[in-house]
């Protein structure tokens, strides 16, 4: 790769984080200029971002671009890499990052931790996705709860401290295993070639015997799959939904989820191949599970910021049932669709941030009507609620679509159980609409709600046209992921002798 | 005379920081009594003297370049690794604690020149203990500094706290002392021996196989009496009520010095002396460790005095440093690095208690803290920065210690230990992030007083906040120094 290139990458990295120490050296007393630098400061990481779609690198697979010296006399490197998927969720971070800086309002703009938080969060997240070794994937993957951990403690709902900790405590259980798999790669690495180096070159030329790949892939995949989460590792997630504040549950939902499926895609199946073959059906079965749940609690739930947060456990369902099967078609689906999923909750989250700055209530039956007084709201809404069923047309679509497809042929009968996945996303978000919109307006606070301002719109409607683009044009995207979707499969085929 | 001079080893730049130390406080001490002198010469004097004894601990480097590791006076004083890293660190704790231990001795008015003289004897006593060869010697140096310490937990007689703390450690620390000197006969009874490099060559002359019972039981007895300084469980009961007691401006440095000193030691004694019979202590020193761990966790977890907690967190930092000491030379040099990594963030937290609730206080309620993050940034940044570097969190110092600790004592196979480290990993989490909970989103219930933060103060949390951050970010240099000082017994 060539030198502008790591440049531009290394910007990526560096820039959040100088932009966090501008805003924490700012003087308190200019807490108007908060907002608008950072919005100032995240610009530029997205136009790295928009630049590098047109960088043929960013099409290919997994290449490693960098790589120092970290502790020498144990041979430990920090690397970074690059990839079509890793551009995919960078670019992904820096639009949802910017638009939650503009989303923000007065009561937040003005404090400098919150700025700071988010940007500190934007510097850990771009280093997952760059990272190019085990050890700084766990430090930057340890990283993102700082910033999480004031963001929600300080910012959120009345019942955060719960949230809070529960959030912290599944984390750091999931991540204790990602070190102790770290730790015991960094054995194997050292019994084989002398030195403790992690880096994603040196672990493919590894040979793992079969009991240690199950007990890699089970180790890291736990704690990936934590933050995916998985079945019956969710529970946090929607505490952490209902408690965090708008901008920190569109980040949560739109890009840590993600973090998790990234993971499990970079390293448990390219490099603990075997154990993820032993253990995938388990994996199928969990995340198909895990739509049918995440559905059919999204229906029963009365707090919309709730619901939203169940149809999350429900989307990354789909995902993780693409990332199992392991069919070109669905590996590409699942990456696409984790890019929709960020588009689509993040622009939900944003919506019922909205909504609830001028009532202060999440209840769903609170509200009613609403269609009258706020017809833009009303609108938006309906169409970010489609794009999240999966009309054919917007984004969620495709991205369900292809994993489906590419399932069938291996889990026959749990894709078909996944279908009904949609039907139920259709019932739970359309029910939700027809109550919080249609009708007569039954309560007297909500005759007076003003539409969505200028801001607001700017905000939310660039989301908008993504969802509709990628659902219109989807071989864009597609044209980005295939390379990694590829690799993939290549490694697995080669471990299952071609037949699948 | 010159003959005689060389034949016994005589070389005074080779005890000079202790020389220097104590002739600091022969002059402190001189000042006082004999003449009246204003606090400004004395803070000039014990400044000056500091910075000699780093001059001296300097000079000791090149000394070691030209001779190599070599002892002196009749085998009484080893010039070698482990005393010159023990000598650096000590130098620097002493360094780095000098504001707190000044304004505290400060406060007590009529005792300022006796707390500093006895802060500069501990050090003197501990950096004699950490260049001992010789058993005698290092008992002489574990008391003096020992003593000096017992003392400065009393210093504030007005306090009820001070005075159970002061008494509590003396009769528990002289236990001790009787433990290890016992030991030390014992294995002079057996083997004839009081050296370190004696002892080895006597384990191999006889094999290993025919070391007598009793100089087995000397040298667990001498290795119980350095595990109570490091307050490691089951010998830990003293940590929480001394720290809890002792005036807040002295906690950190009597923590600091006693732990560096007594694991220098330590390590030295495990590579060099018991190179030959460590598999037959291998039991007692992981009962050692897992202990430390289970109880210093536990019990951390339920305190409400961060005192307390950080004492329960030191049991539990001590079973990690022990792990990787009693496991090899690789291990020695991780923990090593540990042990640097850890006094700096041990020394930093108690700079931050001391300027918050005042030098001289002895409880400190984890409630003081609340409303931190409001009323002051900078410390409350680089109280969480210390607390996540204990936790070892990524970016800290703590995370680099405790990631080449557990990988080398996977490498060993030492699978028990590694999984009760990693648990007590995830239950300091919790007991860690506690307090900054407390300081940053919990509500106060009174308005924090305000803090006044002095120059120097902002300076030496500020360096030793900056130090953590970068040995985790870049650990590179103080790997390489702990891997040399293990290096010659690879």
């Amino acid at each position: 790769m060539d030198a502008k290139l790591s440049t531009l990458i290394y910007t990526l990295i560096l820039f959040p984080l100088i932009g966090a120490m501008v805003i924490f050296l700012m003087p308190k007393n200019r807490s108007e200029l908060f907002q608008p630098l950072a919005i100032f400061l995240s610009i530029i990481p997205f136009s790295v971002c928009l630049y590098l779609f047109s960088n043929v690198n960013s099409k290919s697979s997994y290449q490693q671009f960098d790589s120092i010296n970290w502790i020498s006399s144990y041979g430990i490197k920090i690397s970074f890499g690059f990839s079509g998927m890793s551009h995919l969720l960078l670019s992904l971070t820096s639009v949802l990052i910017l638009l939650s800086f503009l989303s923000v309002t007065d009561k937040h703009s003005r404090s400098k931790g919150f700025i700071g938080s988010i940007l500190v969060l934007h510097f850990a997240v771009n280093g997952v996705f760059l990272s190019g070794d085990l050890l700084s994937l766990f430090i930057f993957f340890e990283a993102i709860l700082i910033p999480m951990y004031f963001l929600m403690g300080i910012w959120g709902g009345e019942n955060r401290r719960y949230a809070t900790i529960k959030f912290i405590i599944y984390t750091v259980f999931g991540s204790i295993f990602i070190f102790i798999g770290t730790v015991y790669a960094g054995v194997i690495s050292y019994s084989q070639t002398g030195t403790l180096a992690l880096d994603y070159l040196t672990l493919t030329n590894l040979s793992f015997t079969q009991e240690q790949s199950k007990a890699l892939f089970l180790l890291f995949t736990f704690g990936f799959l934590v933050k995916v989460p998985l079945f019956p590792l969710h529970t946090w997630l929607p505490d952490a939904h209902v408690e965090a504040p708008t901008a920190g549950s569109i980040l949560l939902a739109g890009v840590l989820l993600k973090v998790g499926a990234y993971g499990i895609l970079r390293v448990s199946i390219p490099f603990f191949t075997e154990g993820f073959l032993a253990y995938r059906e388990v994996i199928a079965f969990l995340s198909v599970v895990g739509i049918i749940y995440g559905a059919i609690v999204a229906i029963a739930q009365i707090d919309i910021k709730k619901l939203i947060a169940y149809s999350s456990i429900s989307h990354m369902g789909f995902v993780m049932l693409g990332i199992s099967s392991s069919t070109l078609l669905s590996l590409e689906g699942a990456i696409v669709q984790m890019v929709n999923h960020g588009i689509t909750s993040g622009a939900l989250f944003m919506l019922v941030g909205f909504i609830y700055e001028r009532r202060h209530t999440r209840r769903i039956s609170d509200f009613g009507g609403l269609k009258i007084t706020m017809p833009k709201y009303a609108a938006i809404f309906l169409f970010t609620s489609f794009a999240s069923i999966g009309l054919p047309g917007l984004n969620g679509f495709v991205g369900e679509f292809m994993i489906l497809m590419g399932s069938f042929n291996t889990y026959k009968l749990l894709t078909a159980i996944a279908a009904f996945g949609v039907v139920l996303a259709a019932i739970y978000m359309l029910w939700a609409y027809q109550r919080m919109f249609t009708g007569e307006i039954q309560y007297e606070q909500n005759q007076n709600l003003h539409d969505l301002d200028t801001r607001e719109l700017f905000s939310v409607i660039p989301l908008l046209v993504l969802m509709l683009l990628i659902g219109i044009y989807p071989s864009f995207i597609e044209s980005y992921v295939l390379n990694d979707a590829k690799f993939i499969t290549d490694i697995v085929e080669l471990f299952t002798g071609g037949l699948d | 005379m010159n003959t005689v001079s060389e034949i016994i080893g005589l070389n005074w730049i080779v005890i000079g920081p202790t020389l220097a130390l104590v002739a600091t406080a022969l002059v402190l001490l001189f000042c006082t009594i004999t003449i009246t002198t204003s606090d400004a010469v004395k803070k000039l004097v014990t400044i000056s003297g500091i910075i000699f004894t780093l001059f001296t601990v300097f000079l000791k480097f090149g000394l070691f370049l030209t001779e190599g590791a070599s002892s002196y006076f009749s085998e009484k004083i080893l010039l070698d690794e482990f005393s010159l890293f023990g000598n650096v660190l000590l130098g620097f704790i002493l360094l780095f604690n000098f504001y707190p231990i000044w304004n505290s001795s400060f406060e007590l008015k009529d005792k300022t020149t006796e707390a500093i003289i006895l802060t500069l004897m501990s050090t003197a006593g501990f950096m004699l203990m950490v260049d001992s060869e010789n058993f005698m010697m290092l008992f002489i140096g574990l008391e003096i500094g020992s003593i000096s310490l017992y003392a400065l937990a009393g210093i504030n007689k007005g306090s009820l706290l001070s005075n159970e703390a002061s008494l509590k450690y003396f009769l528990l620390g002289s236990l001790a002392s009787c433990v290890l000197v016992y030991g030390i006969s014992l294995m002079y009874v057996s083997l004839s021996v009081t050296g370190v490099y004696e002892t080895t060559i006597a384990i191999s002359f006889i094999g290993s196989e025919n070391v007598p019972l009793t100089t087995l039981i000397g040298i667990l007895l001498l290795i119980i009496g350095l595990l109570f300084k490091v307050a490691a469980a089951p010998f830990q009961s003293w940590a929480p009520d001394v720290y809890q007691g002792s005036p807040t401006g002295y906690v950190g440095y009597m923590a600091a010095t006693a732990k560096v000193a007594s694991f220098v030691v330590l390590a030295r004694l495990c590579i060099v002396s018991l190179g030959f019979v460590m598999d037959k202590f291998e039991l007692f020193f992981s009962a050692i460790v897992i202990l430390s761990i289970l109880i210093g966790s536990l019990f951390a977890t339920v305190q409400t005095d961060m005192k307390r907690l950080i004492a329960y967190s030191g049991v539990v930092q001590s079973g990690f440093i022990l792990s990787g000491m009693t496991s090899g030379i690789n291990g020695t040099s991780a923990s090593l690095f540990y042990l640097a990594a850890y006094i700096l963030q041990l020394i930093g937290i108690f700079l931050i208690l001391s300027t918050i609730s005042g030098e001289l206080t002895s409880d400190f309620s984890m409630n003081n803290l609340s409303g931190l993050f409001i009323e002051n940034k900078f410390l409350s940044i680089c109280f969480s920065i210390f607390m996540l570097g204990l936790a070892g969190l990524p970016l800290t110092s703590g995370f680099v210690s405790k990631f080449i600790l557990i990988t080398n004592l996977w490498s060993y196979e030492k699978y028990i230990l590694v999984f009760a480290l990693m648990l007590s990993t995830v239950a300091g989490f919790y007991f860690y992030l506690k307090p900054i909970w407390i300081a940053a989103i919990d509500k106060p219930e009174n308005t924090m007083a305000k803090i006044s933060l002095q120059l120097n103060e902002k300076i030496s949390i500020g360096t030793l906040a900056a130090v953590t951050i970068l040995l985790g970010v870049f650990p590179n240099v103080l790997i390489n120094i702990s891997r040399w000082v293990i290096e010659n017994y690879l």
